[in-house]
């Protein structure tokens, strides 16, 4: 194939923000037809470069050249015209409107009389979204869809403007396996048009699966570039690191040591027959002291609901919670608090930290009973607890009286943790721990996981990073449509296994058993 | 993402901006006390200031519930009904003596907060809506229960109104002691810090296991206490009972004084000092404008200008 | 939040019920201060109140055959029906109500009253339904002077005749409506300069303490105290208007401002008793003694006569509430075929510390 001519070029590309220089000297080209990852970790300059690159920001140096011209964006609305376009994680959309209206707007087909003209716009808006395998009635407003629809209908919209450059900020982030085959087949088909696509992720299987080349970056710098085949895995995470390849090989690919030391007594949480209409039918889950059991399952089979029907953030139609063999009664988080079951989660920024408060008063948010007389908080047994644990879990802020909000996304779910453990906890009932948050951290949370284990939590897993699910778990329970469709245990705690249980692959194991029997 | 380093300010517009939002209020108030004392005859006098610390007195009293309220993401209109609640009520039963008087205005203060809570915490409507409903039905019911002023002769209220100690009003030293009380709620008990955690973030709260509709209640009952509080005091101090006009616009100023002292509409935080400066701001202005003799229009146009420059500088600080 | 909606709905009924419970059991065992001496208030008041009419000079006047309508008797069976535009909340609403069904059973006329609770669309809905019901006379009190077609069309195809009383209707007189009824405002701001003269022997700084911005009372009432002074009394020099907005407590508030940053005032002219009334809580509250700074007011109310009498306020020039025997003399004449002016002023007494006590039972 012949090179040809690059759609954008970057020359030494800088931007400081006080205190911090986000981006230094940076290149970088792209050539029509190229999938091309930008990979490091969180703060390695990856947004600031995307901000620059779409007018967000404007660059305190360097220049940006596309299509041959010396650009300069002054507004991401010039970005967007002079085609360059972006999905970002969070899917930025108009939630009342209907899916059809988001994926037309701003160029809504109209009639001769100059008004919108419905039909046309809902048969296109169908026709376009089934080719992104999205099923759905688009006269609905698009908060009625779950957010992997959302995300296609963004990627959908993105495309379909005429876009030479579309990069994509972790889109994968909440598709389920199914929904990111689509979207491989959707970057696929804009390479073989000619469109460069920029792919952010933190999924190194899924850089592999689609990328052509990548560009490291490492504090605001430039650290590799160059074609990814080839290109060995773990070199990759040692540069992105910055740590030497046998420390790396040697940690393994996730933190997690392996098997843990189970308990042989009584189940610390034994949930039977939780039953939410709609969501979930009668799932059952028994965790014993010591144990990692993972919950796996595509998007929307009812592992986040699962988790939060045990917390009692979900009113249940029927079904129990027992704690350590002491029956759950209320069905209020609070009463699951004092029994001792801690949810993390998944919605670590809008349902887990409180951003305006400090990373004191996070940490202290749940304990701030025990820790007050009469009402009034003992400042000193609070700064005790909130100095172990920073020190425990190795969080980075400034101080203790730093805002969580300004925290990175690692350091948050720290601060989460830090909360529950606060409240020495039996069970620990864990959504996502690890989405969003760069390498180191992620280790470290795993790791973490492994500790509590060992010292006699139980733990519930829910993790749609795979190789997550299945080096950390004993067991997996797997969910399909809200029901336990199987259970692997030993030797079968597998990737295979578990993409052949949700496929159906296997027969149908007896359900009851599979729950009851001893992994 | 983490790279846009929020804790260093990126722009010395920003840095700029969150001055003005945490002191900007003071130093609106030192300004207005200098070009005073320059431009103003007889400003700089014990008596000027105890007037205009008297009638502020019954503002910040209401700013105070109103604050708290604002800090769960809420609004309380109703505290200029509830004011007016509380005068006709004191009114009403003054027959039997002040203190049992009291007592009956606390009890119909908190059974309108509880209703504003109830309608919040319980049944979901929003702050707004829910407060707007006793704004207009508060003030009603005073009305069919006091239809028009009455003069009032009780000697304890008459001193409740316009007595002092060692020279500082009554009124004062009641808005000081409970100002000081709600920084203290607001900074040193559980009560204080789930309230914020619950503005900040109502989803996060709940799934902390907070107690979020007893804390949003419990929020809206201190609102309407304050409100009555206010009420009674505004009465003693006029020796009548006005259910008509007491209270009027109230819910405004006290949004003024809560927005102008740098707490955010957006809950999670509460600035008890700045909500106090906020409304002597206002007051000093209105005063300012009064003396000079100048249009009433001005005042208005004043108080718009003062929000404007408050709302601005909250701008900087609102995009986390 | 998804269990809202039921109780969102039974919260209606249930609120009603509530309410009403809150108003019986507060009113039902309140005690306040004076209850005992509320009574002796209506008794001396009811027959005080009707004065002379001085008609305008050169002023048009009306009769049934301009106006075409019919002739009929007052005593024979006739049903007026009145409109009041705000609630009895206030001495002069409910003064004027009391006015009018007083001389309606003085007269045996059978009058049938509506009140409008400040709400102009339901003034309107109001006197349509007096229509409905089957008036020969309506009496308005009207709470806009704008937007009364509808109203005033549906009276006329009944050939219903129309006298407004206290605010003017913007529509034609002898045509749309038979007459006006009021004070004049400008001539009671006169009426208080003069008082403020003899009070403060025509020379020193006074104040005003305006009503609300923008309302006619407002603007007549100012117009003709500064013309007044102007004229009569050079000497006097108004240095300070600020609104009190018709209240007690603003005009208590605006005084306190005005004492300490013109403490050389000698006189206050309130717009209104209840501002006048807040003036006097002022001058207590900064230890002044009565008649330290003189005080006028315009109104009448009884507290405000009664500072007169107390020596707080200076003067009080009436604006008489007391519509009713003029309303239906009015009525009377004009369909008994005679000729009626188009615009009546209402005669305003005064109470000054000469009248004050004896006049007191007047006051309303």
């Amino acid at each position: 194939m012949s090179a040809p001519a690059e759609v954008l070029a970057v020359r030494g590309l800088s931007k400081s923000f006080p205190g911090v220089r986000a981006l230094d000297d940076v290149d970088l080209t792209l050539r029509p037809g190229e999938v091309h990852a930008l990979i490091g970790e969180n703060g390695a300059g990856k947004s600031t470069l995307i901000k620059l690159l779409t007018g967000v920001h404007r660059p305190d140096a360097g220049e940006i050249t596309f299509q041959g011209r010396k650009v300069s964006f002054g507004t991401p609305l010039e970005a967007q015209k002079a085609s360059i376009s972006t999905i970002y994680q969070e899917v930025n959309l108009i939630p009342l409107l209907s899916v059809a209206r988001n994926l037309f707007l701003g160029r809504e087909p109209r009639n001769r009389l100059g008004l919108l003209d419905f039909a046309r716009m809902h048969r296109e808006a169908a026709e376009t979204l089934r080719t992104y395998g999205v099923r759905v009635d688009v006269r609905q407003p698009l908060r009625t869809l779950g957010v992997g629809a959302q995300q296609m209908v963004a990627l959908a919209r993105a495309v379909a403007t005429d876009a030479r450059i579309v990069i994509m900020d972790e889109p994968t982030s909440s598709l389920e396996p199914r929904e990111v085959e689509t979207l491989f087949s959707v970057i696929r088909r804009l390479r073989d048009d000619g469109i460069a696509v920029v792919y952010v992720s933190h999924r190194l299987d899924e850089l592999y699966a689609v990328c052509d080349t990548v560009t490291v970056l490492r504090d605001g710098r430039r650290v590799h570039h160059g074609p990814l085949a080839g290109l060995d895995r773990l070199a990759l995470v040692s540069t992105m690191l910055g740590r030497e390849l046998g420390e790396v090989r040697t940690e393994g690919v996730t933190k997690f040591a392996g098997d843990h030391r189970i308990a042989d007594s009584q189940p610390v949480l034994d949930a039977e027959g939780l039953t939410v209409p709609h969501k979930l039918h009668g799932v059952s889950v028994r965790i014993r002291p010591g144990e990692v059991v993972g919950l796996g399952g595509l998007l929307g089979s009812g592992r986040t609901e699962t988790a939060k029907a045990i917390s009692g953030a979900l009113p249940v139609r029927s079904g129990n919670v027992t704690v350590a063999g002491v029956p759950l009664r209320g069905g209020s988080t609070a009463a699951a608090i004092r029994a001792g079951i801690s949810l993390l989660p998944e919605d670590r920024k809008s349902e887990g930290i409180v951003p305006g408060l400090s990373v004191r008063e996070n940490i202290a948010l749940a304990a701030l009973p025990r820790l007050s007389r009469f009402g009034l908080v003992s400042e000193a047994r609070l700064d005790r607890i909130v100095d172990t644990f920073v020190k425990r879990l190795r969080i980075k802020a400034s101080s203790p009286h730093q805002k969580v909000g300004e925290l990175s996304g690692g350091n948050q779910q720290k601060v989460l943790l830090a909360r529950w453990l606060a409240m020495t906890p039996k069970v620990l009932l864990l959504d996502e721990p690890t989405r969003g948050i760069d390498v180191g951290a992620k280790a470290e949370v795993q790791k973490l996981v492994d500790e509590l284990a060992a010292d006699g939590l139980g733990v519930l897993l829910i993790s749609s990073d795979l190789e997550e699910l299945i080096e950390g778990s004993d067991r997996v329970v797997v969910l399909k449509d809200g029901a336990v469709v199987g259970e692997l245990t030993g030797d079968d705690v597998t990737e295979d296994e578990l993409m052949r249980t949700i496929a159906g692959d296997v027969p149908a194991p007896d359900v009851a058993k599979g729950v009851t029997t001893d992994g | 993402m983490a790279e846009a380093t929020l804790h260093t300010a990126p722009l010395d517009k920003a840095r700029l901006l969150q001055w003005l939002q945490t002191y900007g209020v003071y130093a609106g108030v030192a300004l207005l006390l200098v070009v005073n004392t320059v431009i103003t005859p007889h400003f700089l006098s014990a008596e000027n200031f105890r007037t205009q610390a008297v009638q502020v007195a019954p503002v910040i009293i209401v700013a105070l519930g109103m604050a708290l309220v604002i800090g769960t993401e809420g609004v309380d209109l109703s505290v200029g009904a509830v004011m007016a609640l509380a005068a006709s009520v004191t009114a009403l039963y003054l027959g039997y003596g002040l203190l049992p008087a009291l007592l009956v205005v606390a009890l119909f203060a908190a059974g309108a907060g509880l209703a504003n809570g109830a309608l919040v915490a319980l049944v979901g409507v929003q702050p707004i809506v829910a407060t707007l409903a006793l704004m207009v039905g508060g003030r009603g019911l005073a009305l069919v229960l006091l239809p028009q002023l009455k003069d009032l002769h009780n000697p304890g209220l008459a001193s409740l109104g316009s007595g002092d100690i060692a020279g500082i009003p009554y009124l004062i030293l009641i808005a000081a002691a409970l100002a000081l009380l709600i920084a203290f709620v607001v900074r040193r008990t559980t009560f204080g810090r789930r309230l914020l955690a619950i503005g900040d973030s109502r989803p996060a709260a709940q799934l902390a296991g907070l107690p979020v509709r007893r804390v949003l209640i419990v929020v809206y009952v201190l609102s309407a206490l304050l409100a009555a509080v206010a009420g009674v005091l505004a009465t003693a101090r006029l020796q009548a009972s006005d259910p008509t006009s007491l209270g009027n616009l109230m819910e405004l100023s006290a949004i003024t004084a809560v927005v102008v002292g740098g707490t955010p509409l957006s809950g999670g935080r509460v600035n008890i000092g700045g909500t106090v400066a906020g409304a002597v701001l206002i007051q000093l202005l209105t005063a300012t404008l009064i003396k000079h003799d100048l249009p009433p229009s001005w005042t208005q146009i004043a108080q718009a200008i003062v929000i404007v420059c408050a709302v601005y500088a909250a701008r900087g600080r609102g995009k986390r | 939040m998804r269990r809202t909606h039921r109780p969102h709905l039974l919260a209606r009924p249930a609120l009603v019920v509530v309410a009403a419970a809150v108003v019986l059991a507060a009113s039902g065992c309140a005690k306040s201060e004076d209850d005992v001496s509320d009574s002796d208030k209506s008794s001396s008041a009811a027959e005080a109140g009707q004065k002379v009419v001085t008609p305008k000079p050169g002023s048009k006047s009306c009769t049934i055959e301009a106006y075409g309508g019919r002739k009929l008797d007052l005593k024979k069976g006739a049903t007026v029906g009145f409109s009041q535009s705000e609630k009895e909340a206030n001495p002069f609403r409910i003064a004027e109500t009391k006015s009018l069904k007083d001389e309606a059973s003085r007269r045996g006329v059978k009058l049938l009253t509506a009140n409008a609770q400040s709400q102009f669309s339901k003034q309107i809905s109001d006197v349509q339904d007096l229509l409905a019901k089957g008036v020969d006379l309506l009496v308005i009190a009207p709470l806009n002077s704008d937007g009364w077609d509808p109203a005033l069309k549906a009276a006329a195809a009944k050939k219903v005749p129309v006298i407004t009383i206290d605010r003017k209707i913007n529509a034609t007189a002898c045509k749309d409506y038979v007459s006006f009824i009021a004070s004049d405002f400008v001539e009671q701001g006169r009426r208080a300069a003069d008082q403020m003269i003899k009070a403060t022997g025509g020379k020193g700084e006074v104040a005003i303490l305006l009503g609300s911005a923008g309302n006619n009372v407002t603007t007549e009432r100012t117009k003709g105290f500064k013309e007044a002074i102007a004229k009569k009394a050079p000497g006097l020099k108004v240095v300070f208007q600020q609104t009190g907005d018709f209240t007690r407590e603003k005009g208590q508030q605006v005084t306190e401002q005005l004492i300490q940053s013109k403490p050389g005032i000698k006189g206050i002219y309130a717009e209104n008793d209840e501002m006048g009334l807040g003036a006097v809580a002022a001058l207590k509250g900064a230890g002044k003694k009565a008649g330290d700074i003189k005080i006028v007011t315009v109104d009448g109310t009884r507290s405000a006569v009664q500072g007169v009498v107390d020596g707080w306020i200076s003067g009080v020039i009436e604006s008489n509430p007391r519509f009713g025997p003029l309303a239906f003399q009015t009525l009377d004449t004009f369909t008994k075929g005679e000729k009626v002016p188009q615009d009546i002023i209402i005669q305003d007494s005064a109470y000054t510390p000469d009248n004050a006590q004896q006049d007191l039972g007047k006051a309303y």
